[in-house]
């Protein structure tokens, strides 16, 4: 029986379809921007009739940008790749030590596990820019500066505490009886946690490396100081466009779009696991 | 491949053949002028080749930081010739302006020796210099053995190169004899009036002369502007908030931002009557005429929207107004100049000015080498192709603005360029004290006017407020 009133459901789709438009309209604003010049755009006032071009996508994947200034060469689609590659594989490393820390951290109470723990929980607490300098002098004295694996170890600092943290207590959230039971069974200590924890937190793992896989996506400032400009992420190289000579609007527009659509797929992809990892991992049975 | 075209070329630089003949003879030999361009660039590169051992540092590399702006790619334009007149390879990692600096900052302050050279700012140099992050470059200008006979040291504009030179001493005259050259210049902007000569002749504005004309002609044009606005001027929390049009006005009137005693100490002089007679009339430009979002207008802002037919002028850079002068922009070709001095008594414009710059890190592995690349790249040569063939506006050189092809180019497209440089280049320079806590007492100026605009806090009353803070912070320092 439909208990909700017909008053109710409309108000209801007003204010749903109110907070779409809210939260959308940016999106939805750049997106148009991005097929259109700098010309249109700066129109006054602005209007959302104009003629679509594709030259700004045009200039970003051909690398060649044509400004008030004369032509510029831009490395978009380089910046594009570091950060795809940075970021896959900063998480992959991160899932890799994280997991099984996590577990352990989970199921093995041992002297200091705590304290380990939050330690490492606390690289979350430190302001980039402080660690930064130190940082630059030791990456410069080790021969890891201007390193994809220097930046990638850098990158732990962003994901490592992410993913121990939310997946640890997604391990604490399965019951340890059904690990008992398969030990019991005879499997080692490796295999059970192969073969019953892991699949069991595949919810809860795919949420913290999606994760963390926006944060590091998001991160500007560590390749920025540590690495060359042929290294540089695409919030880097997003900046490229606000020049002296003016900001081309459009082509920000199409590199927005562009950035962010790789995070934007995979979260409608794993939006399912990442509310339900998230939320089974933060609530204590 | 072009030896009849580079026979001319060189005939046109040993003088035997006129610009004209050469232009002539080039476009019968069927030659486009981008390809001209290069090769007489080219050629002048061997012209300077005759006296100077170039190639002492084959084989050498240099790296160089630099920001994304249209002096770097003239730079990389020109930079094949480099290599081929000296043997020497050149690397470089070019980042956004936006982020420019804190790259800048955390390689030096690290003692990176990554980079040999980078572009910089002379306010900057002011921090980099006495922290020992950057050479003083007097020891290479003045060496004969390192440095090309053709360098032609006093070419550069007077109250340029010298902006660029500090002899470290809080309040110390930029430029006196015991200074330090921490950078030499690649380009520099004035500030001085852009305006949109369409919507001017349209509504019979007439280009203000003073402070008093510009109040008025702001106040008409934002009437006829139709949602418009009449004036752009920086308004962010920002020390690039004083520097430009407001410090050119400033400092028209005699007004300094500090006062300095005989024994070197020094103290805040905006609170005197000319400077709050000054203030007052600002702000109430700003509030009747100005962008209604004028306290988050930074260079982007001013520059788009009287690109864009947003604004009717703007005192600010004049290569700003440049680049908004060209194309993708509503109102390309429609923007003119006018060189502005805001005291009706004062016998010239005096602007402030930013100058894009090179230094030498203190922690380059090969100074000398690296020095090769800062005499070449600040050469007459090299200033002369940015300026005739890409957009290293404005040059920092004498010869280079007498250049008949360099002015027919900006007389043609950039209406009254030339004009405004001339009258206001002589009274160009730096007209901030130069001292460690510049961009802190700055930055706070800036505030203060936000406070005034917002009307928080009456002109009087703000600026001694301002004075009081800034001298409570020089007694702090130990500088005041």
């Amino acid at each position: 029986m439909d208990t909700v009133s017909p008053i109710e459901r409309i108000l209801r789709g007003i204010a749903l379809t109110l907070i779409c438009l809210f939260f959308m309209f940016p999106i939805v604003w750049i997106f148009l921007m991005s097929f259109q010049t700098n010309e249109t755009i700066l129109r006054v006032p602005p209007s959302v009739v104009f003629s679509p071009t594709l030259e700004n996508y045009t200039a970003l994947i051909t690398g060649r940008l044509e400004t008030q200034a004369g032509t510029l060469d831009i490395n978009f689609m380089g910046n594009l790749w570091n950060s795809l590659f940075l970021s896959t594989t900063s998480v992959a490393v991160g899932l890799l030590l994280g997991v099984p820390a996590a577990y352990a951290f989970a199921r093995l109470k041992f002297r200091g596990s705590e304290d380990i723990a939050f330690t490492l929980l606390s690289f979350r607490f430190a302001p980039p820019l402080l660690v930064l300098l130190p940082l630059t002098i030791y990456f410069q004295q080790l021969g890891l500066a201007n390193t994809y694996g220097g930046l990638i170890w850098v990158y732990q600092l962003i994901v490592l505490p992410l993913i121990l943290w939310i997946v640890r207590g997604y391990f604490e959230d399965i019951p340890a009886d059904i690990e008992y039971a398969y030990r019991i069974a005879g499997h080692d200590f490796w295999s059970t946690f192969r073969r019953i924890a892991l699949p069991l937190a595949g919810p809860g793992i795919a949420a913290a490396g999606l994760l963390s896989f926006i944060f590091a996506w998001n991160n500007f400032v560590f390749a920025l100081v540590l690495a060359s400009a042929d290294k540089q992420p695409v919030t880097v190289g997003a900046l490229a466009f606000v020049t002296a000579s003016g900001i081309q609007y459009g082509q920000v527009a199409a590199g927005i779009v562009l950035s962010i659509a790789p995070t934007f797929a995979l979260a409608l992809y794993a939006q399912r696991y990442l509310v339900e990892g998230l939320s089974l991992g933060a609530v204590k049975g | 491949m072009y030896e009849k075209e580079k026979d001319l070329i060189d005939a046109y630089i040993r003088g035997s053949v006129s610009r004209r003949g050469m232009i002539k003879g080039l476009g019968a030999l069927g030659l486009s002028t981008a390809t001209a361009s290069v090769l007489l660039n080219a050629s002048a590169t061997r012209a300077l080749a005759a006296d100077f051992d170039w190639k002492a540092h084959a084989g050498k590399t240099v790296k160089l930081l630099l920001n994304k702006h249209p002096y770097t790619d003239a730079m990389l334009a020109n930079i094949d010739n480099f290599k081929a007149l000296t043997g020497m390879d050149v690397q470089y990692d070019v980042f956004p302006e936006d982020v420019y600096f804190d790259k800048v900052t955390a390689a030096l302050s690290s003692g990176s020796s990554e980079y040999d050279a980078f572009m910089t700012g002379a306010y900057m140099t002011w921090t980099y210099g006495p922290a020992g992050w950057t050479e003083d470059l007097s020891q290479w200008v003045n060496d004969p053995s390192k440095t090309n006979p053709m360098y032609a040291w006093d070419d550069f504009l007077p109250g340029v190169i010298k902006s660029c030179a500090w002899n470290g001493v809080p309040g110390g005259a930029l430029g006196s004899a015991d200074a330090k050259q921490w950078c030499i210049p690649l380009a520099y902007e004035q500030n001085n009036l852009t305006y949109n000569k369409r919507v001017f002749d349209a509504n019979g504005i007439a280009v203000p002369t003073n402070l008093d004309e510009l109040l008025e002609a702001a106040a008409k044009a934002k009437a006829a502007m139709n949602g418009g606005y009449g004036i752009g001027v920086r308004g962010s929390r920002s020390w690039a908030t004083i520097h430009p049009g407001f410090l050119s006005g400033y400092a028209n009137f005699d007004q300094k931002d500090l006062n300095i005693s005989a024994d070197g100490k020094l103290s805040a002089a905006m609170n005197t009557d000319v400077s709050k007679e000054f203030h007052r009339k600002w702000v109430q430009m700003i509030q009747e005429s100005g962008a209604p979002d004028w306290s988050t207008h930074t260079w982007y802002q001013v520059g788009t929207d009287v690109g864009a037919g947003k604004s009717a002028m703007m005192f600010d850079a004049d290569i700003l107004g440049y680049f908004m002068n060209g194309p993708g922009n509503a109102e390309a070709g429609n923007l003119a100049f006018s060189a502005f001095k805001a005291n009706p008594a004062a016998p010239a414009p005096t602007p402030n000015i930013w100058i894009w710059s090179m230094a030498m890190s203190t922690f380059s592995k090969d100074k000398d080498a690296t020095w090769y690349f800062l005499q070449w790249v600040t050469g007459p040569e090299h200033d002369l192709f940015g300026a005739q063939q890409m957009d290293l506006v404005n040059p920092a050189r004498a010869s280079v603005w007498a250049d008949g092809a360099f002015r027919d180019k900006l007389s043609k497209s950039y209406s009254g360029y030339v004009e405004m440089h001339d009258a206001s280049a002589p009274g160009a320079s730096i007209k901030f004290t130069p001292q460690p806590l510049f961009f802190d007492l700055t930055t706070e100026w800036a505030a203060t006017l936000q406070k005034m605009v917002a009307k928080e806090v009456p002109v009087d009353e703000g600026l001694d407020q301002l004075a009081e803070s800034v001298n409570s912070q020089l007694k702090e320092a130990g500088l005041g």
